[in-house]
Formats: C-alpha cells, structure tokens, sequence
C-alpha cells in the first residue's frame, strides 16, 4: 500500500524531481531518493538537528518534515554553501580556521542553523549565539570552536 | 526512521479535510507543521494510515484585531506569533510562552493549531490559552462550535476534538489596560518540554490584588487553573503573595524521566509565586 | 584560532608540531562530502533491522519467523540456530575461576534466554527500508518472563536469581598497600562518604551504521563506524572463516566515545551479507543506540581517608561496585580501571581497594571516555575537600601538598616515571579564572571549586599493544602515509600527517593519510585507551625518521659527503652547501636501491599480566594530569544550576596540534558537564526509559560557558615529541568540580549523579542545617 507521490524540489540550485513513497520525510527524500546526503540522521525527532537544512531559506528539521509537504521549495543544504568552484563560504572558512569540525557529524546541520542565523544580519554575541544554537547538538566540540566561528564572523569574538 | 509508509493526502479546504478525515475512519493524523505528529510516527508511537495535510489551506493564519480579542488562525506559525507586532502589543504572554516553544526549527514549522490539538500537558501554549480564557473555534466541514481553552483538553494528548474535526482558529481576548502579566518555565535545557510552566495575569490596584487568574502545566493530566489561589488572592497586598500561595493543591504532578512528582510540586508553588509577581509588578507599571 | 593559553617548559624548535593548523579532513566534512557510514548506498543493496527484546529477563518459548517472511519485501529473516558461531567471546583477565568463568560469552542472536531490554533476537533482511517494520513486527516472539536482577547489590544476595548460570560476580580486584589500619588509627582526622554514579550514554551524533558487500575474491567487506577495525577477527570466528577472508574499513566516524568499541552493526551485516550475497546496510535508530548499546557503568563507591593534621594522607580505604550490565563486555577491565585510579593523584601510601563488578538484567556496560578512570574522581576528588574543610585548610593547598611527584608509587606499585605538573594545573586555573563572581539576585548563591584527576593513556601492558605505519614518497615528492587507525573525529589522522610532516618537510596539503583499513593498512590497534598518538603517533614518527634516513643516506653518499651535513627542509634537501631539490633526491634514491618508502612499528610498553591480587611493577604506559575549575549560581527555590565560567588545564606533554588539544579539552569538559547535571540512563526494572534524545538530555550550547583551556606542556609524555594523551582525560574533573562548587555555595556535597536541580534543594536543605549545627 506504498503510494508513490511526484516531489519536485530545488536542491542547492539542481531541480530534481522523483517519484518515491509519500511517506518519505525529507531527510530520507534527499538521502536515499535524491542521493544528497550531506544532511545526517541524528534521532528522528527533531531534536539533534543533524539534519537541518533551508527550506526556502528557513531552517528545518528534515527528519520532521515529508517531502511532498514542501514540494516545489527550495531546500538548500550544506553541500550547497560552497560556490561553484568548490570554495567554501566565509561562515565554512571560520569553521575550518577554528576547529569547528571534529567527527564533523554535526556539522552539516550545524552550518546550516549557523548560516540561516548569520543572514539576520545583527551583530550576536557569544550568549545570543549559544541561546539560538540549542537546537543543534554537538558531542565533540563542547561548542567552543563552533561559538567562537560563528563570533568571529557575526561579532563578539573571544575576550 | 525506519517507518510503516502511509498515505499522504493534501486538502485544500476545511471542508476536504475533514471528509478525508471521515474517509479514513480514525486511521489518519492531521498534519500542520509536523513537528509533533513526524516524531511520534518515527518513534513508532503512532503509525497512521494517512496523513491529511492541512498546511496549505488558505486563510487559517495570521492575527487579525476584532473587537477586544486577537484572532489566530490555527495554521500561524510559532515564528510567526513570535514577532507579530499585534500579539506584543495585546498579548505579550502569549508572545513570552510561544518564545519558549521547541528550537528554532520547531518554531519554523510548527503552528498554533497543531500544538494545542496535541493536547500535551506539558505544552506552554495550551497553558497561555487557558489563562488567557481563549477560545477556539472547532470545525467538522460542516458545522463549527466554540471550545473554552480551558475545557479542551481532557486528558493526556486527548483533546476534546471529534476524528473528524479541525481546529480552525483561537480567540485570544486582549489584555485589558491595567493588567499585568507573568510566564515562567522549568525545563531541564532551553527548548525541552516544560517540567512545569507556569502563567498569570492579574489586575492591582494600590499595591493589592484585585483580580488574578494563574495556572499550571506540567503538573496534571492537562493545564490547570489555581481556582482556589485565584480566590484566595482577591484583595490580598502584593507583598503578601508568598504567603496565600502555600502549597499548591488541585495537581496531580507524576514521576517521568524529567522530574519527579515532588519536584513538581515544589516548582508549582515557586512558578506560581513567579508569575504572580511578576504580573502585579507589570499591572502597577501599567497604571 | 590558537589555545587560549600555553604554558611551556623544554621547548622545541619545531615547524609544523605544536601548530594550530586546520586539521587535513576538516575542509571536506565542512563542505559536507565526507562519506560516512550510513552515506554508501551499493547497486542491489538491501537493509537489515533487528528484532530486540521487549523485555529484560525471560526464557524464549517461541520464536516463529514464517509470518515476516511473508511480508513483502523480506529477503532472510535469521535467528541464532542461522549463525554459524553464535557465540561472541569476552575475556576477563586476571581472574581466578572462583569468580568467573575466565571467558565470558553472548549470543550474537538469542535463542533461548534474553537478559536485557534490547538483546537482539532475530535479524530481518529486506529489500527496501520500508519493508522493515513490519517485517520485525511480524517476527512472533513469546516470552516466559524470569524474575531479574536490577540493582548489583541485589544479585550479590544469597537466592538472588541467577543473570548467568556461572554467577552474579562477574570480576572483582583488591588492592593492599601498607598497614590501612594502622594508618587510620593514627589519624588526626577521617573522612568517608558514599557516592554514586549513573548509566550514561555516549550519544554521539552518529548512530551505530555500516554498509557490506562480498568481494569477487569472497572477502566480506564490511565498511561499518568503528573505533576497531581488528574487530575482523571477531566476525571470521563468528561466520566460521579464515581470518583473511574478513575486511573491515572504518571511513570517519561520527563519534566514538569507547561506544564504537565493541561490536555494534558487523556480525549482523555479515550475516546478512554471507546469507544473501547481497551488499547489505544497517543503520541502528537513536532508539536502538540508546537502548541496546553498552552504556557508562553506573558505581556505587565508599571512601573512608585518614589524614594528618596538616592534611597530608596516611591511608584510603575504597569499595567499589559496578553494574556490569547484562553480559561482560569490558566491564572487567573498566572496573581494573576504577581500581587503580582510586586514589587519583595523590601520593597514598596505606591503601586498601576492594572492587566488584555484577551481572545484572540492565543494559551492558563497557568502554566508554575515561573507562572506569572517570567515576572514581567523583570519589576521591570530593574526599579531598572534605578532608580540607575538616581541617580548615584551601582545597588547592591540600592537593598540592598530597600531588604524586617523579619517583612516587601507585597503589598498585607502579612508580610514576614521567615529571608531574599537577600543581602548576591547579595555580593556571585558579590564576586565569580570577576573582569569584557574585550572586546576580536575590534567591541565588554561587560556588567555585577545582577537581582534579589523572588518567592513564595507552593499554594495559600486557596487552603487549603495537602500531605500524607506512609512510612513502610519491615521486612527485608528495607523501601516502597508511596506518590503520580509525579515525573517530578527534584528529588522528590529521596528527598522523603533522608528525609526518614535521620530520619530512612535506607540506600538510601535500599528504594523503590512508587509515582505518584492516586489510590495506598496516593494523595499529584500537582508537581507544586514549592510546593512538602514543602508538601510531609514534609508529609514524618512526616509520618517517627511518624514511629520512634512508633519504639522507642516499643523497650523502651521492654527494659523498657525511650523512650529518644534510637534512629534510620543504620541497628539498638542504646541504651544508648545496640543497638537493627533493625530486631530485628521490630519483637519486631509486637509482641507488635506497626504497622511499618505509614501514615503522611501535610497541608499547611491556609488563606481566595482573591477577585479582593487584600488584604490578608496571600497569599503564603512563598518566595524563589535569584540573578544571568551575563558577556557577544555584536558584535557591529551583535548584536550577547555571555554570558561569569554567578552566580546564591539563599537562598534555606536547600539543602536536594545540587546536586538537583545545578541542578535545572543551569537549570532553562538556560531555563530562553532561554527565554531572543532565545526562542518565534511565532504567525501571530493566526497562529503559530514556529511548530517545527527547528524554536522554546531553548539553546544548546553552547549557554550558565557554570552556576557556590553559595547556600546560611538560614535554614529558612517551608520545611523539613528549607528547601525552589527552583524549579521554578531560571527562574526568567536571562532575567532582561541579558537585564541589555547589557544596561551596550551599555548605553540603552532592554525592549522586546526575545532580538534576530537584537533587539541589536537599544539598540547601543540608547545608543550613549543617551551619546551624556549627551555630549551636
Ligand atoms: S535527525 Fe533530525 S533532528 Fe535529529
Ligand atoms: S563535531 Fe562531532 S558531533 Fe559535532
């Protein structure tokens, strides 16, 4: 009793359109059906945030959202950061410089919860980056590298 | 993760959405944001036949101003609620409580509607309502009624709400001029589910309260008025709040991997003692 | 960015080590095309899913398989009489057969007993992912439930019912050091306290996963997230193949933790694999991981310590009692751990340890970050302060005066070789974090406290451990360093390439680091123990030093001229008075039969194994020391705690890469934060009740400050360059500290974990009335 339903979405810029279960969240859409799968599977529950992506520039929690409930968006995710060339973004090149990344598990739903909180445009300080952050879980980092990249590049940076 | 597959049906109108409802005969979940159906279902916890999207009809969200209430279109989004300038103009506990939904991707997703038909115990929004004396507006298709907040849910994650009905809307009354208001929360991190939240709003005069209405989540089987603290507050000075809020009886907290029962008592008085504070304070900055 | 402090003593001119450079695999987990476990999808790969125990102790009437292989979609559906060898071995070492069978075993799939909530059952292969669930739902199991044993004190009991047919002991260690008795007698002051320890999770990001396929050659490939690629063996015996026809590959893992050390996905892939033919993926839901994975033991510990007036130590008298869990796993040896960390870094000259570990009908335990090192510091830590507050005098003092010293001897005999920089730990904390803040309201109160610990790094050694590594050159002159250490996210790959590089004078970009491959690179052992940059960090610096020579070599008696008058610079070789462009040295090499390429293998200490009887010369290769200090503010009414500020400063012998020091000091203070106020495996008879991350709470960014680190470098360590491990070592203080500054805000100790906010109040309660006890 498996339907079938047609998703079209635009993914880091790419069209793609499949026909896979109905059933489908996101995260599995574009990991198993999409073979897009730089977002991760953490829990399932909305809680890890492992596999945060935009949806239509707004960060959600793929594991929790079906796919054919967001047809015809734009899901953008970590994979999509980069330019063209390959160069990472300047968000990516702070995470790189401080560490940020250590089994790096983390780190795709971590960028992209880091870059939709950037884009607000205000300057954050260390607090405010850890108050909008407690979504995203790390086990490696205790955080530290993750805050001070993200400070070094939307203000408070160390004292 | 590992998922039965369902069926997955998009309404575009109230209407559709409840006959699709009727069709399925109790096997399906409505579904709005997700963000509270979608892990029950990969946890297991519920597996569904269907799911009857609901998200994308039109005109269920949004505050709107009518007379002296906010009308909240049950599809509006936590984020949505949260920066809406008519909600912290008129309601600023609503706009506290809804702050302290989820992460931020749950307040992305998730909508005022869905949360309250969740019918959590827990849940900061059931709680805000039913303090607030919100109504809601309830729809099977066919015929509408009106729901008091505090009347619509029964038990845990059991609501008053029919297989086939949706919960279309709320009626927030505003806050009348001269009361003042108080939101509190313990949750074990940022974002977790309330161990016991707590909301009040109170109207002072001359550093006594004169009217008060304050409640409890996370403490019994669905959110509670303190109807006897309530009654006991009237005429009662400021000062002397600590004292009339002694241990909160009518609660029937339970032991869960969050909190004791115990502890849950002990945040019920300290909540409730918060809260009330914090409204006669704002209620005397008011005047 | 760099450490936030450096403390150094014997520096090295050095050029690549001892430098904050961005690790070798960060660029391409940050631009997401790291490949991890569950990211491999193979052509006509099915999926494979466990059927597990509802229920923690029961005797399987029925277990009846012909409905799931009805189900639409179910290619194999197993169960133990399928599995070649159902029987995975543990050895428990050091014991007599009065307490144990010397080797303890466990299905890998149950047939007729179950023991824990989440032993698996049966094994459901099918060939798409949606078929899964309702395949393991139609798996008819009937349980015969059997009366469990839930708490170890409880199965100690006479007539307590049997977890195992051999017994509920599963190992047990004594320590005798001096005259214990004496030395309390002629104490000016005793101290004692009971404390205890939960389960925890290890809860990495990353849930157990692996991808299999058969080779054309019928080599079982299994690339699965691992912290033990040698794990192979384990599947071969399991399968009934030669050791050969087994491969495991560990790509990056997503977290480890000692929780990848045991065998989670592989023997079921294997089956699967080996069943169908068929390449096969399994990846284990977070409710799997939580549920059935070994956990953190949960110990009970009783302190009593003798003390003289001026605080010194006379004598310590420890009991231990861990929850083994359901099967032996490594609890044997995480409890050998607790035994000899007991007395953490003091100096203890009469000293009695009496351990036990227990099977019970709880989730196993095992290796977990510490490994038994961790829980005992809640012990000896809070007997520390105790004893200062006894006799009046300053936390900081009574540990320095008491700090092991070069020439000191363990407990357990074993003399402690290396200098140790405890005290300058404990002055860089309390230096950088400055005056003690003040409470912001009314209502609050705020703590400050130090804990510190010591904690071994490298095996046990008679494990007699060894490392290799290769390292060559490419003609082009950049450098292919294989080793197989599986790398789990705290750089050791990337450590590999900077020793590397520092001896040969290869760009970083320029080298390539094959690891984590049982068949294809040279075996280096566990990524556990905290034992990887001493062992194949020094396999490398080996094979590299020896690839240096045999370059130098050449390229003297080219030139003719003595070895000595060249040496390895960036892109060439730089002579006394002609540099040798690098190529050009490598071609020189190839024409002389001088191979650019080498082999290097360490072996790690070596000592006798131990009986229950502890006694050895030698146990660990060494100890890594270490203190953190904490600031934080109690809600008196909530008992909310909130961590305002937090050191941590350890001697880590040499940063090979400061910034990876730094990491793995904040994050393993956050994991240990975790367990000292959030996290807890809840079990209710056996039946867990945390099974998701909505109710297994592990800190977010909020939840903690910034971790600021002070890194202190004796150039000490039996590592690369004195460098010492530093992996694990930084769990160990934050629950001591944090149970210590809520004992200094409020005037009484926290003794259980986690210390939830609803534990506060009782410490508030106690405190006052303990002040009104000195009142009166
Ligand atoms: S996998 Fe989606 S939040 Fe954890
Ligand atoms: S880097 Fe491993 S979970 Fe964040």
């Amino acid at each position: 009793m498996t339907q079938d339903i047609t998703v079209t979405l635009t993914v880091n810029g790419r069209t793609v359109t499949r026909a896979a279960g109905a059933h489908l969240s996101l995260l599995r859409w574009l990991r198993d059906v999409a073979d897009v799968t730089d977002p991760k599977y953490g829990c399932g529950e909305g809680v890890c945030g492992a596999c945060t992506v935009l949806v239509d520039g707004e960060p959600v929690s793929s594991c929790i959202v079906l796919a054919a409930q967001v047809d015809a968006a734009e899901v953008t995710t970590v994979a999509g950061l980069a330019g063209a060339d390959g160069v990472l973004d300047g968000l990516q090149q702070a995470f790189l410089e401080h560490g940020a990344a250590q089994c790096g598990f983390c780190t795709p739903g971590m960028l992209m919860a880091a870059t939709e909180l950037v884009s607000r445009g205000v300057r954050l300080d260390r607090d405010t980056i850890r108050g909008e952050l407690h979504g995203n879980l790390c086990r490696c980092t205790g955080y530290q590298a993750i805050v001070d990249a993200i400070a070094s590049v939307a203000g408070g940076e160390r004292g | 993760m590992f998922v039965k597959p369902f069926r997955y049906e998009r309404a575009s109108s109230v209407t559709e959405a409840c006959a699709l409802l009727r069709e399925y005969d109790g096997e399906a979940k409505v579904i709005a944001g997700g963000q509270s159906l979608l892990p029950m279902i990969n946890l297991g916890l519920v597996d569904p036949s269907a799911v009857v999207d609901i998200s994308r009809i039109a005109g269920l969200d949004g505050v709107a101003e009518r007379n002296g209430s906010l009308d909240v279109g049950a599809l509006t989004r936590h984020r949505a609620l949260e920066g809406d300038a008519l909600v912290a103009r008129h309601q600023p506990l609503l706009a506290e409580a809804v702050r302290s939904v989820g992460n931020t991707r749950v307040r992305n997703r998730g909508t005022l509607g869905g949360s309250l038909a969740h019918g959590d115990p827990a849940a900061e929004l059931p709680l805000a309502m039913t303090v607030l004396e919100a109504e809601y507006e309830v729809s099977n298709g066919n015929a509408t009624r009106t729901i008091a907040a505090g009347e619509f849910p029964l038990t845990y994650f059991t609501t008053q709400l029919a297989e086939d009905e949706l919960l279309t809307g709320v009626r927030v009354p505003k806050l009348p001029a001269g009361w003042g208001w108080g939101f509190h929360e313990v949750s074990r991190r940022p974002g977790d589910f309330a161990v016991v939240a707590a909301a009040a709003v109170v109207r002072c005069r001359g550093g006594a309260i004169e009217d008060a209405r304050v409640g409890l989540a996370g403490v019994s089987e669905r959110p509670v008025r303190l109807t006897s603290v309530e009654a006991a507050l009237a005429g009662v000075p400021v000062s002397q709040i600590e004292d009339v809020v002694g241990e909160v009886d009518a609660i029937e907290p339970i032991t869960d991997t969050m909190a004791s029962a115990g502890y849950r008592r002990r945040l019920a008085r300290v909540l409730a003692r918060r809260v009330l504070a914090d409204a006669c304070q704002r209620s005397e900055g008011a005047d | 960015m760099s450490a936030d402090e450096i403390r150094t003593s014997k520096a090295e001119e050095l050029r690549v080590v001892n430098r904050p450079l961005a690790r070798h695999d960060a660029a391409e987990k940050i631009a997401g095309t790291t490949r991890y476990a569950a990211d491999l999808a193979l052509g006509g790969m099915l999926h494979a899913r466990l059927v597990r125990s509802q229920v923690p102790s029961a005797r399987l009437v029925r277990r009846d398989v012909s409905r799931a292989l009805e189900v639409p979609g179910v290619v194999a559906v197993l169960v133990g009489e399928d599995v070649p060898h159902n029987e995975v071995w543990v050895d428990v070492p050091g014991q007599t057969t009065e307490v144990v069978a010397l080797k303890a075993s466990m299905q890998v799939l149950a047939t007729e007993r179950v023991r824990f909530h989440g032993e698996p059952i049966a094994l459901v292969v099918t060939e798409t992912e949606d078929s899964l669930a309702a395949a393991c739902e139609a798996v008819d199991v009937e349980y015969d439930l059997l009366p469990g044993v839930f708490e170890p004190e409880d199965g100690l009991r006479e007539g307590a019912p049997a977890v195992h047919d051999q017994g509920n002991l599963l190992a047990e260690w004594n320590i005798d050091r001096g005259d214990v008795d004496a030395a309390f007698a002629r104490a000016d002051v005793v101290v004692e306290g009971e404390y205890a320890t939960q389960f925890v999770d290890h809860a990495y990001l990353e849930p157990e996963a692996g991808v299999a396929w058969m080779d054309d050659d019928g080599v079982l490939n299994i690339r699965v997230a691992t912290q033990v690629v040698e794990h192979y063996r384990d599947v071969a015996r399991i399968l009934g193949v030669p050791d050969s026809k087994v491969r495991v590959i560990a790509p990056y893992v997503g977290g480890g933790f000692g929780g990848k050390e045991d065998m989670t996905v592989e023997p079921y892939l294997a089956l699967a694999v080996a069943h169908t033919r068929r390449p096969v993926r399994m990846t284990w839901t977070r409710n799997e991981s939580l549920l059935a994975r070994a956990k953190r033991h949960r110990t009970k510990m009783r302190y009593r310590t003798a003390a003289s007036r001026d605080g010194t130590i006379l004598g310590q008298d420890v009991e231990i009692t861990s929850d083994a869990g359901a099967y032996a796993y490594l609890s044997a040896l995480v409890l050998l751990y607790s035994s000899v960390h007991a007395c953490g870094p003091y100096r203890v000259d009469n000293v009695r340890v009496r351990s036990k570990t227990v099977y019970t009908n709880n989730p196993p335990t095992s290796a977990f970050r510490g490994f038994g090192g961790m829980q005992v510091v809640l012990g000896y830590e809070s007997q520390m302060d105790e004893l200062a507050r006894e006799l009046g005098l300053d936390p900081a003092e009574v540990r320095k005066r008491n700090s092991l010293r070069r020439g000191d001897v363990l407990p357990v005999g074993q003399p402690i070789e290396t200098e140790v920089l405890l005290a300058e730990t404990i002055d860089a904390v309390i230096e950088r974090a400055g005056d003690k803040p003040v409470p912001r309201g009314p209502r609050r109160a705020v703590g400050r406290a130090i804990a510190s610990n010591m904690q071994s790094y490298g095996r046990l050694v008679w494990l007699n451990d060894s490392a290799a590594a290769w390292v060559g050159f490419q003609l082009d002159g950049s450098l292919t360093v294989r080793c197989g250490v599986p790398d789990i996210g705290g750089g050791q790959a990337s450590s590999l390439a900077q020793i590397a590089s520092e001896i040969l004078g290869v760009d970083m970009d320029d080298i390539s680091v094959h690891f984590g491959d049982s068949a294809l690179t040279p075996l280096a052992g566990t990524t556990t123990a905290t034992r990887q940059l001493l062992m194949s960090g020094n396999a490398v610096y080996e094979a590299a030093t020896m690839l240096r020579n045999q370059i130098l070599g050449a390229v003297a008696a080219e030139r003719d001229q003595p070895v000595g008058s060249f040496e390895m610079a960036p892109g060439e070789i730089a002579g006394v008075d002609q540099n040798v462009p690098l190529k050009q040295a490598l071609m020189i090499c190839r024409r002389r039969n001088v191979p650019i390429e080498a082999l290097g293998t360490f072996y790690g200490p070596k000592g006798r194994e131990v009986g229950r009887e502890l006694h050895a010369e030698r146990i660990f290769p060494d100890f890594t020391f270490g203190t953190h200090l904490v600031d934080l503010e109690i809600d008196l009414d909530t008992g909310q705690v909130r961590l305002l500020r937090y050191v941590a400063s350890h001697d880590v012998g040499r940063a090979i890469n400061p910034m990876i020091v730094e990491g793995q000091i904040a994050g393993g203070a956050v994991q240990g934060i975790g367990q000292a106020l959030l996290e807890e495996v809840v079990m209710q008879e056996g039946v867990n009740m945390t099974g998701g991350f909505f109710q297994y709470l592990i800190p977010t960014a909020a939840d903690v400050p910034d971790i600021e680190s002070v890194i202190v470098e004796s150039g000490e360590g039996l590592g690369p360059f004195g460098a010492r491990g530093v992996g694990e070592p930084p769990i160990g203080p934050p629950a001591a500290a944090v149970a210590a500054a809520i004992c200094d805000a409020v005037g009484a100790r926290p003794t259980t974990l986690p210390i939830t906010p609803e534990r506060v109040p009782d410490c508030i309660d106690r405190g006052r009335s303990r002040e009104g006890g000195t009142a009166a």
